[in-house]
């Protein structure tokens, strides 16, 4: 989500003012950054050379052994310097230990894997700033191994095609748990994070992203989900969002690419008790506090068979982002499916409004379980458009209240809609002055978090094969699944 | 409001042009779409940094004259102050940044509310990038203890929006004055240093003799400040306060400028520049 708001209610007052344009008037740069009257320079310091420009990484050894497996600490003293000697295929076997690295992957298809998840750590210390960070190398795999205490993330991808993170325990890391920015073709699995104010996991500018997160568990992070301009066979399944201020938060916004946000499914999670004060928290993860599934500003959805209960707010909450300070026009209906790479091509729009406000439309919302929210179950919102405009729909699912009243038989996924929409409404704006009384952020570096539950490690990591991520298939048959059981 | 800055700002700029300026000759430079536009486009490393004190000091343009300068908000670095030596005074001290390893040190004057009171800013962000028309694999990291200033501390009219500008928080909307902003954004400071260096002086006490702006029509840098540099802008965030009757404390907000002192980790600012620009990746988005 990444965004710093501090919101109050006379935001809602301005809302009034959204469809005033400004124009982007770049006047043409004419003047000069002249000097000031400082006293003339006489015997400034001279440099010697310019710097000879420094190269990234680069293999300096050939791997070590004939099996392709670079042992640390056996073969080198550290894994950054494992990584650099790696080539494409080979696998970086780490022992236990701490290891305070913040280590950068640029070769393609290699595997950093722990021999033990909770003995290998990498800990920043609160001086690093990210545990691992994949920079553009294609098909690498980071698995078995916790991530602890960075000032950025404990596992980042920035434009990876093919990506994997198994068997990751990411804890108390400065702003997300795992990080996949501009990545496509990607898959985070068996993971755990808490204790990032941001997301524990996430997955944003991508379209069509072709990504599954399956069988996480996320607690006592911001947003236990944030997938900002994400979407595009990107699938949430099988995984557990609980005690975190919010829970599963994708949004639109065009501070980033590749808006609005869309089409992701969001499928058989549990998703509870996220209300969670003590947390860090940005900004907009105080906003959202009490919500168990949110989409402000998403767009063509699928959210079923999850089972949601104890919420502050809602459940299942469809509501607008209002974005002050845009950076290009809101996309037309007909632009929402063009692809990020595409969109990286065009510059923005000459005129748009100071502020936007994304609505959260045509969603689909089936089949789940939803109980116990203090404010509805479900809920859907719109406040620059009407919301029984937005064309999202609920059906079959098992709720106690809706906002407004009367949900699935307004706005049916089959069949046509009838009813009162003006009945019970949610009132959203609200939330705004709610933040001014919100719990603070609690710094992530002394926010109390409890210890993570026993965690699987991979099966076989010292002997296991290396599986590069280069054949991610996201190919999920929403038919066979099934609304999870509630945890005991 | 904002449109009449605009239009003044434009005639201003006729007027100049019909003027034939002297102080042309110092930049060049286009407008720059790419950065007003979402970030996610554009290679970048961004470092987030509290306030970390404020003096009356300027290392820059005011060395070894403590409490002679007006007053300016550093960020970053803890011991700067009117002393420009560089070494292990700085390069050990603590940084008020997220990302520890940037020692380097950042400053700009106050902003004053009408009564003259400083306001306390909330943050300030870098982003470091490629300017304009150059070569990714050409920028190389600042040489150790290089200054720059971006923006001009004794203008008496409105500077280029390029170099120095008010936006709401990172919206793409660029003005030549403070302006009012939402009550969820912040009111923010812009200033883009140079990028293209001349290769010899670390500073040009107070002046940017040394430095020069990238452009398109040079394909980069001009040839007598060939060394490409990553490209600053720095953003300092207040809160939405009522944009009028603003001032700085070194005068009107004509005069809006910062200064950057080159005291990273040099090893970090070397790999951020590697890995970051050089390959041409978004290693983190602030907004």
């Amino acid at each position: 989500m990444k965004r710093k708001l501090a919101v109050a209610l006379t935001a809602v007052l301005t809302l009034a003012a959204c469809g005033s344009s400004a124009s982007n008037d770049a006047a043409p740069a004419t003047e000069a950054a002249v000097a000031t009257d400082a006293p003339a320079a006489t015997d400034a310091p001279a440099a010697t050379d310019a710097p000879a420009a420094t190269d990234a990484p680069v293999e300096t050894d050939p791997p070590t052994g004939a099996d392709g497996v670079l042992r640390v600490p056996g073969d080198f003293g550290a894994i950054q310097e494992a990584v650099d000697a790696a080539a494409p295929g080979d696998l970086v076997l780490v022992s236990p230990g701490t290891y305070n690295e913040a280590v950068n992957v640029v070769t393609d298809e290699i595997t950093i894997r722990g021999t033990d998840r909770a003995g290998v750590v990498l800990d920043g210390e609160f001086e690093l700033d990210n545990g691992i960070r994949v920079l553009g190398a294609k098909g690498v795999v980071v698995e078995n191994l916790t991530t602890q205490n960075y000032t950025s993330n404990g596992v980042f991808f920035t434009s990876a095609i093919g990506y994997r993170a198994s068997y990751i325990t990411a804890i108390r890391n400065g702003d997300y748990g795992i990080y996949a920015f501009d990545s496509i073709n990607g898959q985070i699995d068996n993971s755990y994070a808490s204790g990032s104010p941001d997301a524990g996991f996430y997955i944003g500018q991508c379209f069509p992203c072709d990504s599954i997160i399956d069988n996480v568990i996320s607690e006592h992070n911001g947003l236990g989900y944030s997938g900002t301009n994400a979407g595009g066979n990107l699938v949430i399944i099988n995984s557990t969002f609980r005690y975190n201020r919010a829970g599963i938060v994708p949004n639109s916004g065009s501070y980033e690419l590749c808006y609005p946000e869309r089409d992701t499914t969001i499928v058989s999670n549990i998703v509870h008790s996220n209300n969670q004060a003590d947390t860090p928290a940005i900004d907009v993860a105080i906003l959202a506090m009490g919500n168990g599934i949110l989409a402000p500003g998403g767009i063509d959805n699928t959210i079923t068979k999850n089972l949601v209960f104890d919420h502050d707010k809602t459940g299942i909450g469809l509501v607008p982002f209002l974005e002050e300070g845009a950076n290009d026009d809101l996309p037309t209906p007909d632009e929402w499916d063009v692809g990020c790479a595409e969109q990286r091509e065009e510059p923005p729009a000459d005129e748009f409004p100071d502020t936007l406000l994304w609505e959260a439309q045509n969603n689909r919302v089936t089949l789940n379980d939803v109980s116990d929210s203090r404010v509805a179950d479900i809920a859907v919102e719109g406040v620059g458009m009407a919301t029984e405009e937005l064309g999202n729909c609920w059906g079959g699912n098992i709720f106690g209240t809706s906002a407004p009243q009367d949900l699935e038989n307004l706005a049916p996924c089959e069949g046509e809609g009838s009813g009162d929409w003006t009945l019970g409404v949610l009132n959203v704006l609200t939330w705004l002055a709610d933040v001014e009384t919100a719990p603070p952020s609690v710094d992530y570096r002394e926010a109390v978090i409890p210890d993570p539950p026993e965690l699987p490690n991979m099966p076989d990591a010292e002997t296991a094969p290396v599986d590069p991520a280069i054949n991610i298939i996201v190919d999920v048959d929403l038919d066979a699944m099934v609304v999870p059981d509630k945890p005991a | 409001m904002k449109r009449f800055r605009s239009a003044a700002l434009v005639a201003t700029l006729l007027v100049l042009a019909a003027c034939g300026s002297s102080a042309q000759s110092n930049v060049t430079r286009d407008p720059d779409p790419e950065r007003r536009g979402p970030q996610g486009r554009l290679a970048q490393f961004v470092v987030q940094c509290d306030l970390s004190h404020v003096a009356f000091d300027d290392p820059l343009v005011l060395p070894w004259q403590p409490g002679k300068s007006h007053l300016h908000l550093f960020f970053g670095n803890n011991s700067v102050d009117s002393n420009p030596g560089y070494g292990d005074r700085l390069l050990n001290a603590n940084t008020s940044c997220e990302q520890r390893r940037d020692t380097a040190s950042y400053w700009a004057p106050a902003l004053l509310d009408p009564t003259g009171r400083a306001i306390e800013p909330t943050s300030m962000t870098a982003y470091y990038r490629p300017g304009q028309g150059v070569d990714h694999e050409e920028i190389v990291a600042y040489p150790e203890g290089l200054m720059l200033i971006g923006g001009d501390s004794a203008s008496q009219q409105s500077q280029s929006t390029n170099i120095v500008a008010w936006s709401c928080g990172t919206g793409a909307v660029r003005e030549d004055a403070p302006l009012q902003c939402g009550a969820s954004s912040t009111l923010r400071m812009i200033v883009t240093f140079p990028d293209c260096w001349d290769g010899e002086r670390l500073t040009g006490f107070g002046s940017s003799a040394h430095a020069r702006y990238s452009s398109v029509e040079a394909n980069g840098c001009p040839d007598s400040h060939p060394v490409v540099l990553p490209q600053l802008t720095i953003g300092i965030d207040y809160p939405p306060v009522d944009p009028t009757d603003l001032s700085l404390s070194s005068g009107g907000v004509e005069t809006a400028h910062a200064d950057f002192w080159n005291v990273w980790d040099q090893t970090k600012l070397e790999g951020e520049v590697a890995n970051c620009l050089n390959r041409n990746l978004v290693c983190g988005v602030s907004s």
